[in-house]
Order: structure tokens, then sequence, then C-alpha cells
């Protein structure tokens, strides 16, 4: 019984075709689209590595259903900038904040999430609860104490 | 631009793996290659770089200079986030002297052929820039020795003198002649490789000592990095295990029918090697459903109806049932005899003599004993476990895994395909996180069972929940100390006893007398002045499955002996810290003591309503010490659960003698640091009748941004001039152990309440929210 609809992902329209049209928006970007630098850590919105924004606004997708995301538009790590040149990538790379790296596509698309309400510095901190087992939490709040 | 990527890689191994090595190596340009971790230091010393065949050398890391001049340095170490890569780059550059961000990464691949010594390319144990600096070092001026001789055949002029080199730049000073690299790197490979090259000195380093960019991070920041769950390949299939929920079940009936969509519904047994504790060769722990995606494969997975067959023993793993047998054993032990069975409990002497220490305790004027707990504490590497695949039957089998031990990989899929290993390739990719439990390669081995049997490209993968309940736990503990003071605080006896399951007797590693090194690291050849001193060691009969977790026995004993030491400090009626400097004699224990002290100004006292707390410990020739500041509050918690204090400060200091790249020290400290701080907090699992209990992050709580300490770290600065007789340590898991105990004494600063059983907050749940 599959279904198909339309995703408008980093700008561009995209069909997809599920079985399930409560498959959430993680497994499509990742396994139907290709996109994987959105990341699968506990599928229980707890860690917000599936971080993405959707109208702009900052959405774990790991329990989003695809559905929901029709008629929205969907930005995700990939999309963010060209060339790693927005300014939250520009601080995490100044700050050098990875260390394994595997929960950092979402704490940017939360900060950037976060940027666009209109938020700097400590207020996107204060808002800011991604996991990251690697401890680099003091660099993440270098970095985001310059935006 | 330097970088590693995976696309690379997997072109570059599939070049060499068409073309073969040894035509490789003939190719137009320099290569070296060279032993690489796990070498035993006498063999290391008399390696400078080896050129010439490498089956018949192993090699499994090497440096390549182009005719164009590009250096590519191919490594074995997995990248997990520790800075690997960067850190045996930034090594080479300076002897060989080229611009560190010059030089492209790239993911080696383990050796072929018969095992032999540095065949093995593990990431583990505080490793790769402690056992490989002088190997790197000493290849880096092997080659660029190479390089100005041949340049010297062109010029025509011997002099050494006359040459100078710079950025890859080989300049023939009486002319001004410059030449590159790449010009004379064809011509140097068919020079001989200097057995004596002369090392740059310490006070004209470039790049050592100095805070570089890491290769790795421009991808780590735009969704590039190709971590092992981001592997694609054509006509890829997607499987999803399903353990039995009770360690020790297993499958006896038929195998599940594929639910609809579905491919197949393949049963996974335990393969030789692979097995711990409850699970043994050939029992069938688990199915894995394979489908076309993720997400459906893992909601059919879900649903599978499974008949597991559950062993009657399994009713005896309990919690309280592994306290009770630790308790027991304290006083049931069989003492190790050696060719003996040595049935757990065993009865371990590891250091000293038990008669004498409970003699000095009991004669002496005060004395303390005090009992340590620790819980089963799972892995929680973000990513989840998983293993790509692509079998051709008879032909060629491509395993692609985040793993810290390629060479393992390698030789499971030899074991299961029946392939020969020159028809086997492993692709290390990124690891998002490890900390010991990619060590292992039971994923690995159901992923190779699940391809050999539907014949098709697939992932397999372990949703978050199986991370949790299957993981390979860093054991439960009961630590029970004992010691006596003197008048003036002195230490008259001590006796230490640590029960706990072993984790190389799962591994089928038979114990010598003195137990099993991973479970007593850290209780061991401690600098203090014990006065009579018993140190011992019981296994502990849980089947759980345990394994190495950042930092390992470390994690356990530093707490109970660092907890103990404050203990005897307030029983002696003196401070912590003035109680430390007077039980230790070792300059380089004293340093890092006073250096974190002097950094946390811990002598001016804490404020009011704080606590400091101090730990100090050592592990893979480095020493650190740290100093925590929490203070007291009051209220609930996001969860209901009461908050007790808050982590304000940690102060950290460390000497690893070299401080290769001072900034990713700080990383790996502060990294270590949290692990620490994440398992004193929140870290257990619980068993009911075998079962794991807990399966995701909202009862396997870590810290968010909000609860992060600040944080700072010293080092003790280099030597001016290194030596190669100085070991030099790692960096990776010492900033794990101190925390815990650092922590608990702050918090019996603060409180007067001594905390001796972990986590601080076994009930705490994590939200969806910033929480508390």
């Amino acid at each position: 019984m599959s279904t198909s609809f339309t995703l408008n992902v980093n700008g561009q329209n995209q069909n997809v075709t599920v079985n399930n049209p409560n498959m959430p928006l993680l497994w499509v970007l990742r396994d139907l689209l290709g996109l994987t630098g959105t990341k699968y850590g506990c599928g229980e919105n707890l860690c917000r590595a599936c971080t993405v924004l959707i109208n702009s606004v900052p959405q774990s997708t790991c329990n989003y259903a695809v559905q929901s995301a029709v008629g929205k538009t969907i930005v995700t790590i990939e999309g963010l900038s060209p060339n790693s040149s927005h300014p939250a990538q520009l601080a995490w790379l100044q700050y050098q904040v990875p260390q394994c790296g595997y929960c950092q596509s979402g704490q940017l698309m939360d900060v950037a999430g976060q940027m666009l309400a209109g938020n700097h510095g400590a207020n996107i901190a204060a808002q800011l609860y991604n996991v990251c087992i690697c401890g680099t939490y003091s660099r993440i709040l270098q970095a985001v104490e310059t935006l | 631009m330097p970088g590693q990527s995976f696309e690379s890689t997997r072109k570059i191994e599939n070049e060499s793996h068409k073309i073969g090595r040894r035509d490789f190596l003939g190719a137009a340009g320099l290569t070296l290659g060279f032993f690489f971790e796990l070498v035993p230091r006498v063999a290391e010393a008399s390696l400078p770089g080896i050129a010439g065949s490498p089956a018949n050398t192993q090699v499994n890391t090497f440096l390549n200079i182009s005719s164009t001049g590009v250096v590519t340095l191919t490594i074995g170490s997995s990248e997990m986030g520790q800075g690997s890569f960067s850190g045996l780059a930034q090594i080479l550059a300076e002897d060989l002297m080229v611009d560190y961000n010059a030089i492209v990464t790239v993911q080696g691949v383990p050796a072929t052929g018969a095992a032999a010594v540095g065949n093995s390319i593990g990431t583990f144990g505080s490793t790769v820039i402690r056992d490989n600096y002088w190997t790197f070092r000493t290849a880096g001026a092997a080659a660029r020795e190479m390089l100005v001789s041949a340049a010297m055949n062109i010029m025509g002029d011997q002099t050494r003198a006359n040459y100078t080199v710079s950025s890859g730049v080989i300049t023939y000073t009486p002319t001004s002649t410059n030449i590159s690299y790449g010009l004379v790197a064809a011509a140097a490979a068919k020079l001989p490789v200097p057995a004596n090259p002369p090392l740059i000195p310490d006070n004209q380093f470039q790049w050592i000592g100095k805070t570089v960019n890491r290769v790795d991070i421009p991808s780590k920041v735009n969704g590039s990095a190709t971590y092992g769950i981001d592997v694609r390949l054509s006509n890829m299939v997607y499987a999803v295990i399903q353990h039995c929920p009770t360690f020790g079940g297993y499958l006896s009936g038929a195998v599940p029918a594929t639910p609809p969509g579905m491919i197949a519904v393949v049963p996974t047994q335990v393969v030789a090697g692979v097995g711990r504790g409850t699970e043994t060769t050939g029992m069938v722990n688990a199915v894995a459903v394979v489908g076309p995606n993720t997400w459906d494969t893992w909601q059919a997975a879900l649903g599978l109806s499974i008949n597991w067959t559950i062993p009657a023993s399994s009713s005896n793993l309990n919690d309280q049932t592994f306290i009770n047998q630790a308790n027991a054993a304290l006083t049931s032990a069989t003492p190790y005899v050696q060719s003996g069975p040595n049935a757990p409990p065993t009865l371990y002497t590891v250091e000293g003599n038990l008669t004498a220490a409970n003699a000095a305790i009991a004669g002496a004027a005060k004395t303390n004993s005090a009992t340590y707990t620790f819980p089963y504490v799972a892995h929680n590497a973000l990513e989840p476990m998983n293993c790509t695949v692509n079998y051709i039957p008879g032909v060629s089998c491509d395993v692609y895994v985040p793993t810290q031990v390629a060479s393992s990989v390698l030789s499971i899929a030899n074991q299961l395909t029946g392939l020969p290993t020159s028809r086997i390739n492993v692709h290390t990719t990124y690891l998002g996180g490890a900390l010991g439990r990619k060590i292992e390669v039971d994923f690995v081995s159901q992923a190779l069972q699940v391809a050999i049997a539907v014949n098709k490209p697939v992932m397999l993968l372990w949703p978050r929940e199986q991370n949790f309940l299957r993981d390979q736990f860093r054991p439960m503990a009961l630590v029970k100390a004992s010691a006596g003071l003197g008048t003036n605080g002195n230490i008259l006896g001590w006796s230490y006893t640590n029960v706990s399951a072993s984790i190389l007797a799962q591994r089928g590693a038979p114990l010598g007398p003195t137990g099993d090194s991973q479970g007593t690291e850290g209780s061991t050849a401690l600098p203090y002045n014990l006065g009579a001193l018993s140190t011992q060691y019981i296994t502990h009969p849980s089947p759980i499955p345990v394994g190495f977790w950042r930092s390992v026995g470390m994690s356990i004993n530093t707490f109970a002996v660092e907890s103990m030491i404050d203990e005897l400090a307030a029983l002696a009626g003196q401070d912590p810290y003035a109680y430390r400097l007077g039980l230790l004699t070792d300059p380089r224990w004293i340093a890092v003591l006073e250096a974190a002290a002097t950094l946390s100004n811990y002598t001016a006292g804490p404020a009011p309503g704080h606590g400091l707390g101090m730990a100090i410990t050592t592990y893979a020739n480095s020493i650190v010490a740290q100093v925590v500041d929490v203070s007291l509050v009051s209220g609930n918690g996001y969860d209901g659960q009461p908050i007790v204090f808050q982590v304000n400060n940690v102060w950290m200091a460390l000497d690893c003698y070299l401080n290769v790249n001072p900034g990713q020290l700080q990383a790996q400290l502060v990294g270590g640091m949290v692990h620490g701080l994440n398992a004193a907090l929140y870290g257990r699992q619980s068993f009911v009748k075998g079962a794991a209990q807990f399966p995701n992050f909202y009862q396997n709580r870590v810290i968010r941004l909000n609860q992060m300490p600040q944080v700072a770290v010293t080092l003790i600065p280099s030597p001016a001039q290194s030596n190669q007789s100085t070991p030099i340590g790692g960096a990776g898991e010492i900033g794990v152990p101190t925390l815990a105990p650092a922590l608990a004494n702050a918090y019996f600063k603060a409180s007067g309440k001594r905390i001796r059983t972990l986590p601080f907050f076994p009930n705490a749940l994590m939200y969806n929210s910033p929480g508390v």
C-alpha cells in the first residue's frame, strides 16, 4: 500500500514513495533520498542528532512522520550552506568543536534554527539540548557565544 | 585540502587491491611502509622505516610522495574523534619537513597474509600517538634524507650541509636551486633507507607542540563525513537485528516466517571467538530481518513473534544476586592454583601480603573500612552498531564498518566466508563514537551471516535499544578497602579487594596468579606510601557479557582508591590535598597534583556552600589530577528526582611527557571527563532474570549542555629535549577515571555525606527537553 509524497528538501522538490506514511522523515532522508548527514541516534526524540529545519524551525525527525512534512520546506545539514559558510559552521571550524562528530549535524541545525528565530549567544545556548557523548559542550558554548 | 574522505579511501583501496601492493610500491614516487601499533618496543626501536615487499613486512601504514609532490599518509588506526589522523600527520610533518596542512590522510586497510607482529591495527588503550611517535618521526626523517640524497645526485654535490629543506622543497644553497620533493621522489625510491636519520631537535619544532586544526573536522560540520551507518551501496538492502531479550536465551525452534514486504528473516548464531559469558558458540541468540529500508525493516523486526528458549539459569541473573555473590565471594573465593580450573569466584593475590596488611591494620590507632559498589554500565556511542557487507560468493567480500579493530574484522570475515584474506577488503569508516564497544566484532559476524544468507549487499543495524540491552558492559564490581593509620595519619596497612567479572577470562584468556590485568589496573603499583599492603582480585561468577569501556578497570579502581584516600584524610583530620602530598614521593605525581591545585586555587578554599574534591591517577604513562567544585542545591529536577548538587567546575592537570597537540589533548581530557561524569551521575544497566532493563537514553541519561561544568586544563610542559627512553603518555582515556572520585570527594566536603555506590542518581531519567 505505497504512498507517494512530494517533499521540498534543500530547495528542491523530491518525490518519495513509502509503504507507511508514518515512516519518520529521518529514514526518508537517509534511506530514500541518500541524505545521510542527518543522523540516527536514539529514535525517541531524546538526543536530537536528527534535527533538521522544517519551515525554518528545528525539528527532530526520528519521530516525525514524513506525511507531516508535505508542503513544508525542509533544510538538512547538506543544505545549510554552500561550502560550510553558515556562521555556525564557521564558528564550529574556528573552535574545532567536533570530536567523533556524529551529533554535530544536529547541533548545527538546532543552532541555525535558533539563529533564524533571532536568538544570539547565550540565548541560543539556553535552548540547545542536543546530546554529545564526546563531551564537546564547552567548545560548543565557545562557538555559540560568537553567534 | 587535507582530509580523509570515505570516497578517496575506497578509491585508493580498490586501486591497490586491483594492481597489487607490490606494483603500487613500484609506481613513480617514493613509498615507505612501516609497522604500526602494537609493535613491541624492542622491534620498534630497530625500525626506521621499511621499504620492500609488503607481503613480508605486513605493511599497513605507509607514506607516499608522488612525482607531483603530493604527500599521502595512509593510516591503519581508526578515527573515532580522538584525532589520531591529525596527530600522526602532525608528527610526520615535523621530520619530513612538509606542511602539515598539505598532507593527505587516507584510511588504511588491515594487512593481509599470515599474522605477524605489526599487522594488528587495533585502536584502543590510548596507544595511537604514544606507540607510534618515534616510528613516525623516524620514518619522516628517513624519507627526507632519501629525497635529499636523490637531490644530491642530481646536483652532483654530496655535501649534505649544502642542502636545506623547507615545506617539501630542497634548496641547494650554493646556487639557490630549489628541488621539490616530487621531482626526486621516484629517484629517492631506489635509494637505501638510512638507518639513523637525524631527527629535528625539539627546539626547532615547527609542528609538534602546536595546536593545529584537525583534518577530519571540515567534513564533520557539513554532513559529508561518512560513518559506517552512512555507507550506501548499489542494490543494498537493510537488516535489523532482534536479539533474545534474555542473556542466555536462544532460538531452538522454527525461524519466524518472513513478514510481508520483507526479504528474509535470518537466524544469526554466536560464532567462535565473539561470544562472551552467556553467549556460547553456536547458539542462535538473534534473528535479523532483511528488508528494503531501515524503518520498515525495523518495524517488521519489532513485530516478529519469536519463541525464545530461556534456560533456567537466566533467572539468577539479577542485580541483587550479583551483589550477594560478590559479598559471598569476599569470604568464600578459593585461592588461585597453578593449572587449576580456577572457576569464579577465585581469589588472586595481586600485590603484597594479606596477613601482614591485616596485622598492620589491627595494630593501628585508627582504622577505616569501606565497600564501594559499581553497577554494570553500557557503552553509549551515539552511532549505533552497524556493518555493511558486500559478499560475492567465491569471489570477494567487502566489509564497511566503524571498527576499532579492522584486523579482527578481516579475521572474522575470513572465518565465515572461507575466502582468503587477499579477497577480503575491510573499509574502516569514521566511527561515531566507540568507547571500547567497537573493539568487538559480534555485530560484524552477524552482518556477514546475513550477507551470506541473502546474497545481496546488506547493512546490518542494531537499533538504539539493542545497543543498550545487548552490550558487553563495564563489569559490575564490589571493592572492599580497609586501612589503618598511625598517630600522624600515616598509613600503616592497606587491604584492597576488587570483586568483578573478568573481561579477559570471558575472552578465553586464562588468568595467571595476579588475575585480570584489566580488572586490577588502577589498584596496583600505587605511588602512595601505603605501609603493609595487600591487593587482591576475585573473579565474579556473573556470566553477563562484559567488555572494554573507555578506561576499563581504571574507572572502577580509581573511584575506590581515591575515595578511600579521601576517607583516610578525613579520618586523620587532614586536608585531602595536603594528605596526598604527605603520602607521595614520586615527583611527577606531586607536580601534577600541585598543578591541579594551583589551577583550581585549591588552597584558597571553596566558595560558601561549595565543596572541592580531588583525585589523581596514572594510565598509559600519563598522570592526571582533577579538582571538582560542587555546590549543594535543592529542589526537584524535571524528572521529579531530587537535585542534590551541581557540578560547577572541573580543573585538570596532565603530564603525558610530550604535548603533541595541546588543543587536542584538552579536547580528549575534557571529553574523557564528561564520559566519567555521565557514568558517575547516571550510568547503570539493571538486570531482571537475565534481561537488561534500560533500552534507551530515557533511562541511560547523559548530561546536556546546561549541565556542563566550566573546565580548565593545564598541561605539564614537554621537556626541552625529549628522549626515546622516556615513554610518551596517552590521553584517550585518562580523563575518565578521576572524575567520579573527585566528584564524590567534593560532595563529601560540601555535604558531609560519603557516596560509595555508583551512580549518584540511579533513578534519574532524561526527557526531550533541556531538563535540569
